[in-house]
């Protein structure tokens, strides 16, 4: 409209302000924090150490993730000179949840969302239910996953239990423990998927689909041969988006099991905040966090690319 | 299920002469329908159920309350009674600094919102909206630390301003992108009459955009409230006396009473409430708010 009008700049400013404030300059500092000894109790921290904290913490992910003996170990060797044995599992724990969560997610998502997609009496309430969970505290329900999860007296074990006869270890077990972390998130993601994917599902046009109906009329051609396709780019949103959101995860493991067994589900955010502000080791638990920083600056670049022209319409 | 869809199709061709199987197929519809409600709806159900447990009671999977087991008040009344002090100031607090960070991001999102939509810019509005965005995709963790020692040396650790200040920064991009998509979606035809009327842009702003955007206003201030009052990293680190969120009073409930799952329970219920029911009525703004724009809602 106005288009090059000087009074722009001012509705504009207050929030760029704020946000160079309150980001880049936090940002930096803690760039800045990254390449030092730092440690909020010793007095005479705070030194310059150079790349000693990446070294830490990448040494310790290649010796996690690359196996010793494989032929890739000889390249990556050089680079594990003081290796952070923590961090390796950490990030395990991190991968696994995440893509876990955004499997089930988008599965259940896309289910429910098909399932809602018709034309039923009261559908709209129903949707609505469905979003419940999505704006329900992490923290709280991490507690909520302590007791419907719980080994001896959990409603999901009774059930299992009276169906296979057998318990499972939840709790006490790794990888189990990992799952049910994972499970929770995705119940409260999921309706996410669903909502996003119903957007999608509900701007195919009428009259596409009642073209294709003359063709075949099973629902899974359907499914797999049109609406499958034209959801496709906003799964594929959705996916990025969640992948960065729970690598950062972090309320659900810490009130749900503290990270328990041992550290089975501490996950990596988990982690530098544990090294930062509960070791204080504030120097360590920048760099961990500003690996994270990369990465997602990383995925954010991909994902705005994708996002295309959209941003260039209606100025 | 896939039977059910083509089935269901069948039975909409011909609704006039009803036969088994379409009947079977709504029928199986409506009972997925139903399970999927019900997989949402049981952890709160079941919380629920809890709250009303003795520690005993809430070890057996019981869940008919009379009939399986005798309900009883003592968790309530343990959190709202007894432990009440703690539990309002908890639930002030929480609400002082949701409620100031929603109107400082709604505030600043709004004129920036406005601005992006209304305005072009020599840095490219694109590259400025995938700017304020890219804030979402920022762990939280990395900013931790030096607002640790930011609020530290400005001595505003465990303090409402701290956090709202905190949180308006969390905030504040679903607020600029809620209200820049409105208001980009929006026709300006009449702003463009004031403006040649002789109002300024601020008149403009003022007495003809922001009127109309009401709807879009409550559901970034809905969105904004709720993820505030869900914060529980920083407040952790920052807020852990006198202004300790709610969130927080949640997380220490394990280390003081040892794993009581009734008053877990009960607390759990207390912190979700509020979001959740507020969560009913942004439905429309959830798709492009959570996704950053880049689904259409």
């Amino acid at each position: 409209m106005y288009k090059k009008n000087r009074a722009g700049i001012f509705f504009l400013l207050p929030g760029v302000i704020w946000i160079l404030v309150f980001t880049l300059f936090p940002l930096l500092y803690s760039l800045a924090l990254s390449f030092t000894d730092r440690q909020l109790a010793k007095p005479n921290s705070g030194q310059f150490i150079g790349l000693q904290n990446y070294g830490r913490a990448l040494g310790g992910i290649l010796y996690a993730t690359v196996p010793e003996g494989s032929p890739f170990y000889g390249a990556v060797a050089p680079l594990i000179t003081n290796p952070d044995l923590r961090v390796g599992d950490t990030v395990i724990t991190s991968l696994y949840m995440s893509l876990g969560s955004v499997t089930v997610t988008i599965v259940l998502g896309v289910l429910i969302a098909w399932l809602f997609n018709h034309d039923i009496p009261l559908i709209r309430i129903f949707r609505s239910v469905m979003t419940m969970p999505l704006f329900a505290a992490p923290i709280a329900l991490g507690f909520m996953g302590l007791i419907l999860f719980n080994e001896e007296s959990g409603i999901i074990n009774y059930v299992i239990r009276g169906v296979t006869g057998q318990y499972v270890p939840w709790f006490t077990q790794v990888w189990w423990a990992r799952t049910a972390v994972l499970l929770v998130d995705a119940w409260q993601w999921t309706p996410f998927v669903f909502i996003v994917v119903l957007a999608a599902m509900q701007s195919i046009p009428v009259e596409l689909m009642e073209a294709a109906r003359l063709d075949s009329n099973n629902a899974w051609t359907l499914f797999r041969k049109i609406t499958l396709p034209l959801i496709a780019p906003a799964l594929g949103t959705i996916a990025m988006l969640r992948l960065v959101e729970t690598f950062k995860i972090l309320d659900i493991p810490l009130s749900m099991l503290g990270g328990g067994p041992g550290s089975a589900t501490q996950t990596y955010s988990y982690y530098a905040y544990q090294v930062g502000l509960k070791n204080f080791d504030m120097g360590y638990g920048s760099a961990l966090a500003y690996i994270l920083v990369v990465i997602c600056i990383i995925i954010s670049t991909i994902y705005f690319r994708r996002m295309g022209n959209r941003y260039e319409q209606g100025e | 299920m896939v039977d059910t869809a083509q089935k269901l199709k069948v039975t909409q061709r011909s609704v006039s002469s009803p036969n088994i199987r379409g009947r079977l197929s709504k029928f199986l519809l409506w009972l997925f329908v139903i399970l999927a409600i019900l997989w949402v709806l049981f952890p709160f159900v079941w919380a629920v159920i809890t709250s009303f447990k003795t520690q005993i009671q809430a070890l057996e999977p019981t869940f008919i309350p009379w009939v399986q087991f005798t309900p009883t008040l003592e968790n309530w009344s343990q959190e709202l009674g007894l432990g009440a002090p703690e539990t309002f100031s908890a639930l002030r607090n929480s609400a002082i600094i949701a409620i100031g960070s929603t109107l400082f991001a709604c505030t600043l999102g709004t004129l920036t919102g406005y601005g992006l939509a209304r305005f072009k810019f020599r840095i490219g509005n694109r590259n400025l909206i995938s700017w304020v965005l890219s804030q979402r995709f920022m762990p939280p963790i990395a900013t931790l630390i030096p607002f640790f020692l930011v609020l530290q040396f400005l001595d505003l650790l465990d303090t409402h301003l701290g956090m709202i200040i905190i949180n308006t920064t969390f905030v504040l991009p679903f607020a600029i992108l809620i209200m820049r998509d409105f208001f980009a979606d929006f026709p300006d035809e009449i702003e463009e009459a004031a403006l040649v009327d002789g109002a300024s842009p601020l008149q403009v702003f003022l007495r003809v955009a922001l009127p109309v955007a009401r709807p879009a206003l409550t559901a970034a201030a809905i969105i904004c409230f709720a993820f505030a009052w869900n914060e529980y990293l920083f407040a952790s680190v920052m807020a852990t006396r006198t202004a300790k969120p709610y969130t927080f009073l949640v997380a220490s409930t394990s280390t003081v009473r040892g794993v009581h799952f009734g008053y877990l329970a009960t607390r759990m219920l207390i912190a979700i409430t509020l979001p959740v029911i507020f969560s009913l009525f942004v439905q429309r703004y959830i798709v492009r708010g959570l996704t950053l724009g880049a689904v259409k809602g």
